[in-house]
């Protein structure tokens, strides 16, 4: 299973254990700290009319109530798009959406404040559902648009068409840690920000633009999350902008950390969406064509919105080849909070559909979901083109399912689910396989760069500096873990230091799973860069030293350098192993020649680009392939479901740590199923959230897990070109939850031996699952009805 | 009387006097005073509503044979003064003093068991408190144990391995060292009743039952509170301020248990996990429900006093004990009532006790073997939720298998707990069988208009209530 070498600990895991490891809220400031607290509309889509912050102001240990007009520079907040103010202006957009900021001594008086805050608000009205949206025509942008072969004549000749709709739900992040973010003054215009925020650049521009200051007098500097999952790429910019604003206009330390229901009701989720699809196929199952459609809500601002759009429209082919597709997305704008990032990026939603196309196909044409699934796969030399344009590569696909199909039995229990069902009428089974082919690199071709510095102190410890974030996933680990391969040292002379934007500027978001591949790069080049330096002072010193002893090789010394050799905490000429000396004792001698012992490094993401208006190119450096089998037991009387056992097999190359890897497919897959069963979002139809916190919001507990759970790495599968030969994790396990959903259909559908299609969307709540049962019992009666008429 | 606690924290006894502290109220929680501190942010708030286990801190307490036992709870729901003569335990103390991590921590950096790390500190205390309580656990009693603590990142697997791996007793850990120690510390704390009086608010902690009525008498609008797991809430999600409170944490007659042949007594304040091991024999179906009740960290702290004065509509122990014909006796200066739970309860989140009583006890009779009863929770998430709708039924048949006495009570159908009585009616006197069950399935929609809410619409609560007396059927039929 991997190199078990490579099998460290999170190199933070003593610090979790202990309670020592320090998040935000944890940090030791001085007395002077205020506390920050928010201020939101109560509104989904009203005018502002007046407000008088003149009695809140007067609350004794306040010391600041602030509105837009005490913004020195630029009220904005928008990532890409900038449609997003700091604090509102004129119109509020949804509920939750913040008016005003309060600064005081304890929170106590903060509430005070705030409920002397006069503010008028004129209600309008509000636009809440995916289908109002397309009623009232509120579109966020221009429809997306790719499109392979022709549709349209496809869709008439192909032997058997399907039509249908799919809804797939908002997802809450619920990491553990909310928004939370301090900022302390510095002399002059300078403020320092801890910030849980998976984009130290973006927050670090947007607060500089917030206050008109320049992007040099703020550091941003982020030790570790709590968790992100992509709802700190962006919207951990919010809490952060809000410090800083308070933090300026008090010159005292803020702190502004949500309280878990006001995140929940103030930030943005997984974007639901409303999906549409016209699907042709043959009597075996061969996809002719697809036409599909996908309508997300995007909230009341663009966010990312449109980037995951396409995300989802690249993904909505999964791992099959079809060979006529059109997708068309249109992001709608609704009055809920603007919705976002979300581990998958638009991915769970594209692939939802079409895995939900074939489950169908296999019920109509009385196959197994899993023989329609194999057939459809992209080629290894044919049928291997996506429809937009890239080649499927080194496809693991097959490779996958001949061992996962082997190793599950997955026949065998097929069988003895059947006879399950058909012995019990209270309880089903049902089993579900899954792919999952992820593109990996952010599809903005641009942000697919990463830069590093790496400092060696003359102790001949390291401290790697680099732009991605640690959010859990154990980034900092495998940064350890290469830094030190590359030097050839032992890891605990290697620490990553935490992110900052003085020491490494300009960086994207640590996100699209992207944090190793680009970091890592970034921190091996600035790695030979060093070994290149050290290499050619030991060249000179050895060539003085043994000027009388000549290398037997000639060639002098450049040759000399390229056999000098990082290994063992040692560095040697591989000519003359006797000529050696330990790191540590290296960096002193160098520091006496004057060698510089710190270099930056850089990395681009080669060969890849992408046109976005023509839908067509190569986004994608590579592809991450994974498959899941997962078998529930259905309590057909109350809905509820218990996964009974679910094998993995995913491939992550040449694993850079099996245990971190095996950790982020477990948990992907388990924050999956989350979305695919009991995490539901709603609303009332005033646009309040009313599952606003964990009392309603019900991510997965312990007791949701497989009973038995199977996880494997593909092994013997290095990737070429990356770091260390190694694929990127984080997000394409999440995808093999949709096992567990197609699990739990097949289990319903049992209940009319698979002769209708249930009525499903997701999340399959317990709800939905009973519902739809008592549909096709309904459906059972009827058939038995005009059976009885007919005979 | 006293006005200040005292509790060990680190090793020694720390004492807070609520009058020379202002920032401190006797209804800070736990884990708030905690996190105030410079030394112990470890642990973490991640809901401030008992449903994440980010706070879970382990309480030492003296029990009647002089051991100490550790539980686990929500510091985020227990008032500071609850801690009065107890040892609190923090994931700081777990190391050794020459900071050697103890083995549930050592284990969880071996399997991995954390990523992001800011569940961790709880889980590693429930974990601690798993240890302390079992040798070798089992899987279901793994889970049991953190059921009260989410994680997002991990996926639980490797939690559940470290758990299995580390509690394994082969040496003692520096608290069994420590416990004569401990114990002296412990038993140097007064334990007497208290009296916290600030400008705001008055805190009173009554030693005895003769007390606690006196008091309640004395402060009729006082706030009682026992395991506080509903009370905390108003202060920490609703920041209400609380004027008076009576806290009946400390009432030891309100803790007793008793048996006979003929019944079971229950005290008020008797923590659920105390009472779910001596239920399982004589009342499984209660059993049932108290395991499916909150997290362990929270039947650490909730008894049935809330829950039946609390009186939701979706109170889980509540058709229980209807189901049971348990009976709920009420106290005040004014002397004792008793009335059937069915009766107690009024209406939506009402009661038949009088301002200045106390429920004492819960008495359930026991079944003369010729009834089943069964319990159903119906939830979103299976465990640590609250029900969209639960069911509790009971049945007993006459020699010719018809129907003699049936009880049909449901929680989340109507604005309180109540019986299906029209469905009841109908099932009387006819057989036991799929038809009459069937027939009797409509009729739930004569006893109930359920609404719809967060938890589920309207229409799956009817199909779902009609779908448990299915249920109760076919895990019935043929038994008897
Ligand atoms: C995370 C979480 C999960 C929960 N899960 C469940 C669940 O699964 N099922 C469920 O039914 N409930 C659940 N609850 C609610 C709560 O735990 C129960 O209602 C519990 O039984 C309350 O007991 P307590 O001692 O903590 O009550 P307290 O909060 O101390 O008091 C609750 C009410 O009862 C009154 N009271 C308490 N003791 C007495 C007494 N002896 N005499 C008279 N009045 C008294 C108080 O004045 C108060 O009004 C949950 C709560 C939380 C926070
Ligand atoms: S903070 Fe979540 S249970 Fe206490
Ligand atoms: S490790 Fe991140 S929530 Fe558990």
């Amino acid at each position: 299973m991997g190199n078990p070498k490579n099998n460290i600990p999170h190199e933070s895991a003593a610090l979790h254990v202990s309670g020592e490891a320090v998040y935000v809220d944890d940090i030791l400031v001085n007395e002077q700290l205020l506390v920050g607290r928010v201020v939101y509309s109560p509104h989904a889509h009203a005018r502002i009319k007046s407000f008088d912050l003149s009695e809140a102001k007067k609350v004794p240990g306040v010391y600041a109530v602030l509105s837009y007009k005490d913004i020195p520079g630029h009220n904005q907040m928008g990532p890409v798009v900038k449609d997003e103010p700091c604090l509102v202006e004129n119109e509020v957009n949804c509920v939750g959406q913040v008016v005003f900021l309060i600064a005081a001594e304890t929170e106590e008086q903060c509430l005070e404040a705030e409920r002397k805050i006069k503010a008028g608000y004129e209600a309008l009205d509000p636009i809440l559902t995916i289908e109002k949206a397309i009623e009232k025509n509120s579109l966020m942008g221009p429809p997306l648009k790719i499109e392979r072969g022709d549709v349209n004549t496809s869709l008439k000749k192909a032997p058997h068409l399907i039509k249908g709709e799919l809804r797939t739900g908002a997802q809450e992040h619920w990491y553990l840690e909310s928004q939370v973010s301090l900022c302390i003054p510095g002399e002059g215009r300078e403020m320092y920000v801890y910030s849980s925020t998976q984009h130290p650049s973006e927050t670090q521009a947007l607060i500089a633009e917030l206050l008109g200051i320049g992007k040099h007098e703020v550091v941003v500097e982020v030790r570790r999350m709590g968790g992100a999952f992509g709802g700190k790429e962006t919207q951990a910019n919010h809490t952060a902008c809000w410090t800083a604003l308070l933090c300026w206009a008090t010159k005292h330390p803020v702190k502004i950390r949500l309280f878990r229901d006001d995140d929940q009701i103030m930030t943005g989720k997984r974007h639901r969406f409303l999906s549409r699809y016209e699907v042709g196929f043959d009597d075996e199952g061969h996809l002719h064509v697809a036409n599909f459609e996908l309508n997300s809500d995007g909230g009341c601002a663009t966010d990312l919105s449109f980037a995951i759009m396409q995300r989802a429209m690249l993904h909505v082919d999964n791992a099959y080849y079809v060979p006529n597709l059109r997708v068309v997305g249109r992001v709608w704008k609704t009055n809920l909070p603007s919705n976002t990032a979300f581990r998958g990026f638009g991915g769970p939603q594209g692939m939802a559909l079409i895995e939900n196309v074939i489950d169908r196909i296999a019920r109509l044409l009385r196959k197994d979901a899993a023989e329609i699934r194999f057939k459809n796969f992209y080629g290894l030399e044919s049928n291997n083109v996506t429809h937009y344009g890239e080649t499927v590569e080194n496809n693991r696909l097959f490779m996958i399912y001949d061992q996962l199909m082997k190793s599950s039995e997955y026949e065998k229990r097929r069988n003895a689910v059947n006879e399950f069902n058909a012995q019990n009428e209270f309880f089903k089974k049902g089993l579900a396989i899954t792919p999952v082919k992820f593109g990996i690199s952010f599809t903005t071709s641009y942000l697919n760069q990463a830069g590093a510095l790496v400092l060696v102190y003359k102790d001949g410890t390291v401290l790697v500096n680099h732009g991605g974030t640690e959010m859990g996933q154990g980034l900092h680990t495998k940064i350890q873990q290469i830094a030190a391969a590359e030097f050839g040292v032992s890891l605990h002379r290697v620490k990553v230091n935490a992110t900052n934007t003085a020491v490494v500027p300009n960086t994207s978001a640590t996100a699209a799973s992207a944090g190793a591949d680009l970091n890592g790069m970034a921190v091996k080049n600035a790695i030979d860069i060093l070994k290149g330096r050290i290499a050619e002072a030991f060249a000179h010193i050895w060539t003085e030293k043994y000027s009388n002893t000549p290398r037997q090789k000639d060639g002098g010394q450049a040759s000399l350098q390229h056999s000098i050799m990082f290994e063992s905490d040692e560095i040697y000429d591989r000519d003359h192993p006797d000529r050696c000396i330990g790191f540590a004792e290296a960096i002193p001698l160098l520091h006496l020649r004057q060698v510089p012992l710190s270099a930056a490094g850089f990395y681009r993401t080669p060969n890849i680009g992408w046109d976005k208006e023509k839908g067509f190119g190569k986004p994608f450096y590579y592809y991450a392939f994974g498959m899941a089998i997962t078998e529930v037991l259905l309590d057909v009387l109350t809905g509820q479901h218990t996964i009974l056992r679910t094998d993995i097999l995913h491939d992550v190359g040449d694993s850079l740590n099996p245990n971190i890897d095996i950790g982020q497919v477990e948990g992907g897959y388990i924050q999956g199923v989350g979305w695919c069963t009991t995490e539901e979002i709603k609303w009332d139809d005033k646009g309040n959230l009313l599952t606003h916190s964990p009392d309603t919001y019900k991510i997965p507990s312990v007791q949701d897990i497989p009973k038995d759970f199977r996880v494997k790495l593909l092994e013997g599968v290095p990737n070429p070109n990356t770091i260390r030969q190694s694929k990127a994790v984080a997000e394409p396990p999440l995808m093999l939850s949709l096992s567990c959903w197609l699990a739990i259909k097949d289990a319903i559908s049992a209940v009319a031996n698979r002769e209708f299609e249930p009525e499903f969307s997701l999340p399959a709540t317990n709800e939905v699952i009973v519902l739809s049962i008592e549909k096709l019992k309904r459906k059972i009666a009827e058939k038995a009805k005009l059976e009885f008429i007919e005979q | 009387m006293q006005s200040s606690i005292s509790f060990i924290l680190d090793g020694k006894i720390t004492s807070i006097d609520f009058g020379k502290a202002p920032e401190i109220k006797p209804t800070t929680t736990i884990l708030n005073y905690l996190r105030s501190l410079p030394t112990h942010k470890g642990t973490k708030e991640g809901c401030a509503e008992g449903d994440c286990g980010a706070c879970t801190v382990v309480v030492g307490e003296l029990g009647l044979d002089n051991r100490i036992n550790y539980k686990s709870v929500d510091s985020c729901l227990v008032f500071l003064p609850m801690l009065h003569g107890k040892h609190l335990i923090t994931v700081e103390n777990l190391k050794t003093p020459s900071h050697e991590l103890h083995p549930v921590q050592q284990t969880m950096v071996e399997t991995s068991g954390s990523q992001c790390g800011y569940c961790t500190p709880g889980f590693i205390m429930s974990l601690f408190s798993l240890y302390k309580n079992k040798n070798k656990p089992s899987r279901e009693e793994i889970d049991d144990a953190l059921t009260g603590n989410l994680c997002r990142c991990t996926g639980y697997r490797p939690i559940i391995e470290a758990a299995a791996k580390s509690c394994v007793h082969d040496r003692l850990d520096d608290f069994s060292n420590l416990e004569p120690i401990t114990r002296n510390l412990l038993q140097s704390i007064p334990k007497e009743s208290l009296r916290i009086h600030t400008p705001q608010q008055l805190y009173l902690r009554p030693a005895s039952l003769g007390e606690a009525i006196t008091l309640k008498h004395q402060h009729p609008d006082a706030i009682l509170v026992c395991g506080a797991t509903d009370v905390a809430l108003r202060v920490t999600k609703q920041h209400e301020l609380l004027k008076e409170i009576i806290d009946l944490s400390d009432v030891s007659e309100l803790k007793q248990i008793t048996e006979s042949d003929a019944e079971l007594r229950i005290g008020a304040g008797a923590f659920l996990s105390d009472i779910m091991p001596v239920v399982l024999k004589p009342f499984p179906a209660l059993h049932d429900m108290l395991a499916v009740f909150g997290s362990q960290q929270i039947r650490n702290l909730a008894t049935l006093g809330g829950n039946l004065d609390t009186a939701s509509p979706i109170g889980d122990t509540l058709p229980v004990l209807i189901a049971y014909n348990a009976r709920v006796i009420l106290e005040g200066v004014n002397g004792r009532r008793e009335f059937p739970v069915e009766d107690f309860i009024t209406g939506y989140r009402t009661t038949r006790r009088k301002a200045d009583e106390i429920i004492t006890t819960i008495v359930l009779p026991k079944l003369d073997g010729r009834s089943w009863v069964k319990a159903y929770k119906v939830s979103k998430r299976k465990d640590l939720d609250i029900a969209t709708l639960s069911g509790c039924f009971r049945l007993e048949l006459d020699n010719h298998s018809a129907v003699k006495m049936i009880t049909l009570a449901y929680g989340g159908m109507a604005e309180r707990v109540k019986r299906a009585t029209k469905t009841e009616q109908f099932l009387l006197g006819n057989p036991w069988n799929r038809e009459a069950i069937e027939n009797a399935m409509p009729l739930i929609d004569s006893d109930f208009t359920p609404i719809s809410d967060v938890r589920g619409g309207a229409e799956f609560r009817r199909v779902a209530a009609k779908n448990l007396l299915l249920k109760f059927w076919s895990e019935t039929n043929g038994q008897s």
